[in-house]
This record gives structure tokens, C-alpha cells and sequence, in this order.
């Protein structure tokens, strides 16, 4: 019975602050990636065009976003049916793009022209109870070229 | 060659779904699943299970945890209520009861594999009237009657299967432990069935014996009393509810057009003082 109510109540504080914090999360990726348009971030390996005067040096942005019970349960519940977790496509969406913009701020901060050979990596860093994972890790790494 | 920097298009990782109605989908999904496949696997083993003779439930390892309980056997007075009890049930040959008693503060009775019936001192004590007494000894009787013992286990596998079976699949905390739930509450609802059954038994009895069955509603009554604060859901319990229980009771004593209200057998003060004296050499020795 009192299983029961709390685990509604946590399935709807999950839900809640879940939606409240994607949503505000989504409004300043938005915004900070139009801000940050400006510095392009390639993957090519060899930087497009050579010159003398450009500097290069690594720049990494690092995330790690935690996973709230609702979405959890939601993909739980997948793992019988099957289908596409949307409940983790958000989240890992949202860990991407903020580990490459906390990068470009990184770059920003260099007054680099260009990020080239950048590299992204993803882990779930927790496992919790039933090997359930609790959050994801994702670090975006780069080549920043700004001038001297 | 080029290079262009465009904005992405916004949302295309994002489900334009709302996250409720896939949570609704599947979680209603998987339930009735759950509940369904459990339902038609437990008719299907109530087939076999009743055909276990009764003689086998003796030595089912099971039926062996009555021996390691400190039991007793019963004293005069309840032996000779609840043999006239069972007297009253016309069981086959076969089916052999064997009554106990625990001079322990539980307020509970039961009735288990291989016909072991346990009441508990605790219990005991609640009771003022024979009639209650003899609602619980008969109640008990009939879950006997039934083999509702051997269908519990019975079911207690099935469940325990299923659910093994799913949560091995889906490795996810959460989801197992609704699922668990799902599959108790699917038992419950058997197992809430043969309380009815084992009441509507009792009652009947009670009516051969004492011509009426006012000592149901009593004993519901020391259930309310004793019980009675609990907030709960019928469908997380394996009892019924008691108030749904003295429905039933009603409608059966209106049903045989038995007027309530008749004098009920009082419980022997002998009776009651030995309880005491019981009650105490517990606690001396505790």
C-alpha cells in the first residue's frame, strides 16, 4: 500500500522536475548554440586551411546528466516491449550538444577561429540498483586553431 | 571547396509525443499481461494441483515446518468445539485434520499442507463466545476442504516462475518491482476468493450447529477491533476486506431467513483463566 503511493509520487516528482529540467535545458542549449554558430566544430582530422598565423590546442567540454525515475521506468518498460527509448534519446541529445557547447566555450575563451578532429565519447557512470543506469557521461574533445 | 556552418533543425532526436502516453501504453501493457498470463497459468495448474491426493501433502517438505513451530496439542475445551466442528463437515476418510496450539500473542489461525490447522493463544484470547470460536475452527476446516493449501503453493510457483522469467528479461529495479507487485495482486485475488469460499462453508456450518451464525459476525467484529485502522486496498490484500466480508455474511443469514440477535455460547471462564495462566508462563519465560 505505502509502496505503492510512494512510488506514484516518485514516478510523478520524476515526471515533473524531469520536464521542468529538459525544458529549461533545451531553452539555453538553443540559445547558447546560436550564440557559439559562430565557431564551427569539424570532424575532419586534417584542419581545412593552413596558416602560419593560427595556434592550435585541445579543448574538451564534460557532462554528466542524471537520469530521473520517470525516464528510467519508462525505458525499463521498454526493455520488454522494445521500440525506441525516447525517454534516453532526449537525454543523450541534451548531454551531447552541452559537452560540445561547454567545448566551444572553451574555444571561445581562445578566440579560436575552428574546433577540427573533434571526438565525442559516452558512458554511464552509474550503475544503480539492478544495474539500472542512474546517469550519462558524455565528453566532447577538439582541436581548437586561434591566433597568436 | 565551401565550408557552411547551418543551424540544425531543432527536435531531431526529440518525440513529439507526449512521455504520458507511452508511460500509459505500457505500463497498462504490461500489466495486463502479467495479470493475464498468471490468471490462465493458475487455472491451468488448479487442474493438476487438485489432483494431488491429500495423503502426499504429508510429505511434501513443506508440511514438515509445523514440527519445527512450538506447537501443542489442544486442551480439552477447544478439542472437544473443534471436533464437533468437524464433525459437521462430513469429510472424506482420507482427509485427516490435526488441530494445534501455540501459546504465542499472534492474533491469527491458518491452515496449511498436509490438513495442520494452527490457532494461535493471541487469537484465542479476542474471543468471548464459543461461536466465534468455532467460525475460526470452521473457516479453517473448509480451506482444508478445498485443498485451498496446495492450490496456494501451487500458485505461489506459477507466480514465481513468471515473474523470474520477467525480470530476468528486463535487468531493470523499477519495472521488477511493479511487476512483483502485479503477480501478488493476481494471487491475492485467488486467494481473497477462497476466504469467501472458506466463510460461506464456515457460516453453514455454523447455522447446522448452532441454528444461527451470529458468531461470523462476532468474530468479524474482534477483526475490526483488532485490525480495523489499517488503511488498505482490498486488491493488495490476501484477505478480504472485513466489512465486505460481513456483507457476505448478511446476505447468507438473510438468505436462510435467520434472525439475528440469538444468544451466542459463552466461552468457559475455566477456559479463559487457563489462557491466562498461558499467557503468563510465556512471559515468564521470555
Amino acid at each position: 500500500m505505502y509502496d505503492l503511493i510512494i512510488f506514484i509520487v516518485m514516478l510523478a516528482l520524476g515526471y515533473g522536475f524531469g520536464r521542468y529540467a529538459e525544458s529549461r535545458h533545451y531553452r539555453t542549449i538553443i540559445k547558447r548554440e546560436k550564440q557559439l554558430n559562430s565557431i564551427p566544430a569539424i570532424a575532419s582530422k586534417i584542419p581545412p586551411f593552413r596558416r602560419q598565423d593560427l595556434n592550435s590546442q585541445l579543448v574538451a567540454g564534460n557532462v554528466v546528466i542524471s537520469v530521473d525515475f520517470f525516464k528510467r521506468f519508462i525505458a525499463g518498460l521498454r526493455n520488454i516491449f522494445g521500440g525506441r527509448i525516447t525517454s534516453y534519446e532526449t537525454l543523450l541529445d541534451r548531454a551531447r550538444r552541452e559537452a560540445i557547447l561547454r567545448m566551444k566555450e572553451e574555444a571561445k575563451k581562445l578566440n579560436a577561429e575552428l574546433i577540427f578532429n573533434i571526438k565525442l565519447e559516452t558512458s554511464s557512470i552509474y550503475k544503480g540498483r539492478g544495474n539500472s543506469i542512474g546517469s550519462v557521461e558524455v565528453l566532447a574533445y577538439g582541436t581548437a586553431l586561434f591566433p597568436h | 571547396m565551401e565550408y557552411s556552418n547551418p543551424e540544425l533543425p531543432e527536435g531531431i532526436n526529440i518525440s513529439k509525443e507526449n512521455p504520458l502516453k507511452e508511460f500509459i501504453i505500457l505500463t497498462v501493457g504490461l500489466l495486463a499481461l502479467v495479470f493475464v498470463v498468471i490468471s490462465i497459468l493458475i487455472v491451468v495448474v488448479d487442474n493438476f494441483a487438485d489432483k494431488i491426493p491429500f495423503e502426499m501433502e504429508k510429505e511434501l517438505p513443506v508440511s514438515s515446518f509445523i514440527e519445527n513451530m512450538e506447537v501443542e496439542k489442544l486442551p480439552p475445551y477447544l478439542d472437544k468445539v473443534s471436533q464437533k466442528i468437524l464433525a459437521s463437515f462430513d469429510l472424506p476418510e482420507k482427509m485427516k485434520i490435526t488441530f494445534h496450539y501455540v501459546n504465542e500473542d499472534t492474533v491469527n489461525a491458518f491452515a496449511t499442507l498436509g490438513g495442520h490447522i494452527v490457532l494461535y493463544r493471541g487469537l484465542l484470547e479476542k474471543l468471548k463466545y464459543e461461536d466465534e470460536l468455532a467460525m475460526v475452527v470452521a473457516h479453517e476446516i473448509a480451506h482444508i476442504k478445498y485443498r485451498h493449501p496446495i492450490l496456494s503453493v501451487s500458485h505461489g510457483i506459477v507466480v514465481g516462475v513468471v515473474l523470474t522469467a520477467i525480470s530476468s528479461s528486463t535487468g531493470n529495479s523499477i519495472v521488477n518491482d511493479m511487476v512483483g507487485q502485479t503477480g501478488m495482486a493476481s494471487l491475492m485475488r485467488f486467494s481473497r476468493d477462497y476466504e469467501y469460499q472458506a466463510d460461506k462453508d464456515a457460516i453453514s456450518s455454523l447455522i447446522k450447529i448452532y441454528g444461527h451464525a451470529d458468531g461470523a459476525l462476532g468474530l468479524f467484529d474482534v477483526f475490526n477491533s483488532e485490525f480495523g485502522d489499517d488503511l488498505s486496498f482490498e486488491f493488495l490484500t490476501t484477505h478480504p476486506l472485513t466489512e465486505n466480508r460481513i456483507s457476505q455474511t448478511t446476505k447468507m443469514i438473510e438468505h436462510y431467513n435467520l434472525s439475528p440477535g440469538r444468544d451466542m455460547v459463552i466461552i468457559p471462564s475455566e477456559f479463559k483463566a487457563w489462557l491466562k495462566t498461558q499467557k503468563e508462563n510465556a512471559e515468564v519465560n521470555e
